[in-house]
């Protein structure tokens, strides 16, 4: 791991990428700004002290939201002997509040000119990587107190407003500050820089220039305490664990996103610094992660979800009636439709995904108004299966995009193009029906027949829905079985063959109940078996298949979130013993990333590396990755709701010793949960060979 | 030919239900500009439209070709707004479940024959 040079504060899908000193030197190659609502607000933001950059003493980030830059005036050299300190304090809110003081350690008074240069590019996030040309038109306005960057398009209106409660000379560039200070006294200004999406009008509320009240930064220290005092608590013998907990519920924290049409509430964004957006499969996986936690991130993506779901059939955007969302974005590239995300709908799971999540939040919450309140929702989502996910009628969904230009070519969670490889590495053809994907489905149906019976008042549709389940697990386990390698195919593809690549795939086949009893062995066998299984966890393809690469994105490489799903369906199984060390693993992976798990990391064998190799480009923190060890302890804990109880069956790694999680809420009130580390994960699978 | 709005208001009103705003519950206001305001009222899916109510929870305002255009599905709602072109006041989680109205799929069809 590289040294770090940038430093990320952020809420929301609000955040500020700088250097250590606090500038912002956007270039096409740094994706360095104030990014609010996909576009960014300032791409350019450096202070000067008579002319010169201050060099950098030291930086604080210990909120995620608040950072602190401790800085001297810069002299051309790096010896630092200065008679002046200078502060820089940044929170992040909407657009973001900065003060900026000027320390004079001197017995003399001293006279200085202070500088900040702004400038605002309003480059959409989708023009940031490939520096694309504006359409539109830049504007500066001068007013009494405050500089005003804009950039309008027809009548698309972005505004940057920067003011400065100090007295400044103010230019289309710059603000400038004639600075006296006397002996040992000190000069302060805040400045107060808002994102302002011009004609959304009371929908938000906008800064109009409040100085000292350090708003944003104490509504965030409050809403993370007030997450911190609802969550369970936990202590383990094993102190890596208390590290990775307590990181995971920052980040989640962090990377909530406050959707205008549901005041008051947030669900999990995807990840910084690209996916600070809703997206229907990442937000309902963090969500289900972080259950036994807090059931608020679910019930609010849920209600996001069921607003959005699609009620047309539109090509551009991969829509149809009933369809879950995949993405949302509110750049100028989405506005004039030059990209499809408004939104855009290319995921054939996010549709059985939302029904798993909203009979799983009842589960654990007992919310029955939520379950009556979204039946419409749910209703369209089940015929959205069977009409428009079953295009060809076989019985299984598959996808293939309408959108050819803009759209996915892979809409599951492998979403790269190149993720559906036969087992010689050549490419399947579209349309594609992943095998997970049918796996979700049988699960959707199963549930949804329980809330049909129990919710709807509707036993012929639970009759119906349960008949249809079983059909497709029968179906299911003959036509994507491969008998000779004695797993499931990763996909059916256009032309009817079976992909026949190993890959972890199977591993949520596991967790849906869709693997009929008797052939749970082979499959567990492969996820645990050398050529899967890398040491640190379960690979995307297995080492040995034609298109495996340890640092392939989607074919090789490890991902968190995706070795949490495959431990609960280990546990679904009784694979206790399994689990556990799927578990330890990847807690132990966690110890090299200081508890903050990457998005994915490299394949290579534990015994060749010695510790995790990050993925290179990786979004960190990246919220699915920050939900895995919440479900890892979940796993571990053997946590599940029966009723108004929650059964706990735990299988805990020896290395953890005692692990305790206390004051678990549910429908039962709050339960604590106990476990003694008694499975001894290092003699565990591994030792035989997949085919 | 008959006119496109009114004739999406008149539709509306003769539909009387809507299974889309089946849980929704609310009033809306459409301000049409040179062309005159409607009042949608939803109560769990049944509808009522007039021309002139006491109050509503969430306002659009465009003007009537971008109108006509969402109603023939020519025009997304959401981009619509987005590019500021269509300004929402009020009740925004309300406001979105209202644009499920668009397109009307018999005066889209109606366009295309």
């Amino acid at each position: 791991m590289g040294e770090k040079t940038t430093i990320s504060v952020l809420e929301g899908n609000n955040f500020v990428v700088s250097d250590l000193r606090g500038d912002i030197d956007a270039s096409p190659s740094e994706p360095l700004g104030l990014f609010a609502w996909d576009t960014r607000f300032l791409s350019r933001w450096l202070l000067t002290v008579d002319g010169q950059r201050p060099n950098v003493l030291s930086t604080d980030d210990l909120d995620y939201f608040y950072v602190q830059f401790f800085l001297v005036p810069g002299t051309g050299t790096i010896y630092v002997d200065s008679d002046l300190s200078i502060m820089r304090k940044r929170a992040v809110g909407n657009g973001f509040h900065e003060d900026v003081t000027i320390l004079n350690h001197k017995d003399k008074p001293v006279d200085l000119k202070v500088r900040i240069e702004a400038a605002a590019d309003f480059a959409d996030l989708f023009e940031v990587k490939d520096a694309l040309k504006k359409k539109g038109e830049f504007y500066h306005r001068i007013e009494s107190d405050r500089l005003v960057l804009g950039y309008r398009r027809e009548t698309f209106a972005r505004e940057t407003l920067i003011i400065p409660s100090a007295r400044a000379g103010i230019d289309e560039h710059s603000l400038s500050f004639a600075v006296h200070i006397e002996p040992h006294g000190e000069w302060a200004t805040s400045l107060e820089v808002a994102a302002v999406l011009v004609g959304f009008g009371e929908n938000r509320e906008q800064t109009t220039g409040g100085h000292g009240d350090q708003r944003a930064r104490s509504n965030m220290k409050r809403s993370l305490e007030k997450l911190g005092e609802a969550v369970p608590r936990l202590s383990c013998d094993w102190p890596s664990l208390q590290v990775t907990y307590r990181q995971s519920l920052i980040d989640l924290a962090a990377l909530r996103f406050f959707p205008i049409t549901l005041p008051g509430q947030a669900l999990p964004a995807a990840g910084l610094p690209w996916f600070m957006t809703i997206f229907g499969r990442d937000s309902m996986l963090v969500s289900y992660q972080a259950l036994p936690f807090t059931s608020e991130l679910a019930e609010a993506t849920l209600q996001a979800l069921a607003q959005q779901q699609g009620t047309r059939v539109d090509d551009f955007r991969d829509e149809e009636p009933g369809k879950i969302m995949h993405e949302m974005r509110f750049g100028e590239m989405t506005a004039f439709e030059e990209r499809p995300h408004s939104p855009y709908y290319g995921a054939a799971d996010a549709t059985p995904l939302f029904l798993i999540l909203l009979d799983e939040v009842e589960r654990w919450t007992g919310n029955a108004e939520l379950v009556r309140q979204l039946e419409m929702e749910a209703r369209a989502a089940l015929t959205w299966i069977d009409k428009y996910g079953d295009r060809n009628g076989d019985g299984y969904v598959e996808y293939s995009r309408r959108n050819t230009e803009t759209g996915l070519v892979n809409q599951c969670w492998k979403d790269s193009w190149n993720s559906i490889l036969f087992a010689d590495g050549t490419l399947s053809r579209l349309p594609r029906a992943t095998c997970e994907i049918q796996g979700y489905v049988y699960d959707a149906k199963m549930r949804c027949a329980r809330l049909a019976r129990t919710f709807w008042d509707d036993p012929e549709l639970a009759n119906r829905l349960e008949k249809e389940a079983a059909e497709l697990k029968r179906r299911f386990n003959q036509d994507f079985w491969l008998a000779d390698r004695e797993f499931f195919a990763l996909a059916i593809d256009g032309d009817g063959r079976k992909v026949d690549a190993l890959t972890s795939n199977i591993g949520h086949l596991l967790w849906s109940g869709i693997v009929a009893e008797d052939k749970a062995e082979a499959v567990v066998r492969h996820l645990m078996g050398p050529h899967l299984y890398s040491g640190w966890g379960v690979r995307t393809m297995a080492e040995g298949e034609g298109g495996y690469n340890p640092i392939g994105y989607h074919l090789g490489t490890i991902w968190p979130h995706d070795n949490a799903f495959i431990a609960l369906g280990l546990r679904r199984y009784g694979y206790r013993e399994e689990a556990a060390r799927v578990a330890m693993n990847m807690l132990e992976a966690a110890t090299y990333f200081k508890g903050r798990l990457p998005e994915a990391f490299a394949g290579y064998p534990r015994e060749l590396t010695d510790f995790p190799v990050e993925y290179p480009t990786a979004c960190s923190p990246q919220a699915w990755a920050s939900g895995a060890p919440l479900l890892l302890l979940r796993a571990m804990l053997g946590l599940e709701p029966a009723g108004d109880h929650l059964l706990i069956d735990p299988a805990i790694p020896s290395m953890l010793g005692q692990l305790e999680l206390l004051d678990i809420p549910g429908r039962w009130g709050r339960i604590d949960a106990f476990g003694r580390g008694r499975v001894d994960t290092s003699a565990v699978g591994n030792s035989a060979q997949s085919s | 030919m008959i006119d496109t709005t009114e004739a999406f208001f008149a539709r509306l009103a003769e539909r009387g239900y809507e299974p889309l705003l089946h849980s929704v519950s609310g009033t809306s206001r459409w301000d049409i500009k040179d062309t005159g305001s409607w009042f949608v009222a939803v109560k769990n899916g049944s509808l009522t439209v007039s021309r002139d109510a006491a109050g509503a929870d969430c306002v659009f305002a465009c003007s009537k070709e971008d109108f006509d255009h969402m109603v023939v599905g020519k025009q997304n709602p959401t981009t619509l707004f987005m590019q500021g072109r269509m300004k929402i006041t009020g009740n925004p989680g309300l406001a979105q479940l209202f644009l499920r109205l668009f397109p009307d799929e018999s005066l889209a069809s109606r366009e295309q024959g």
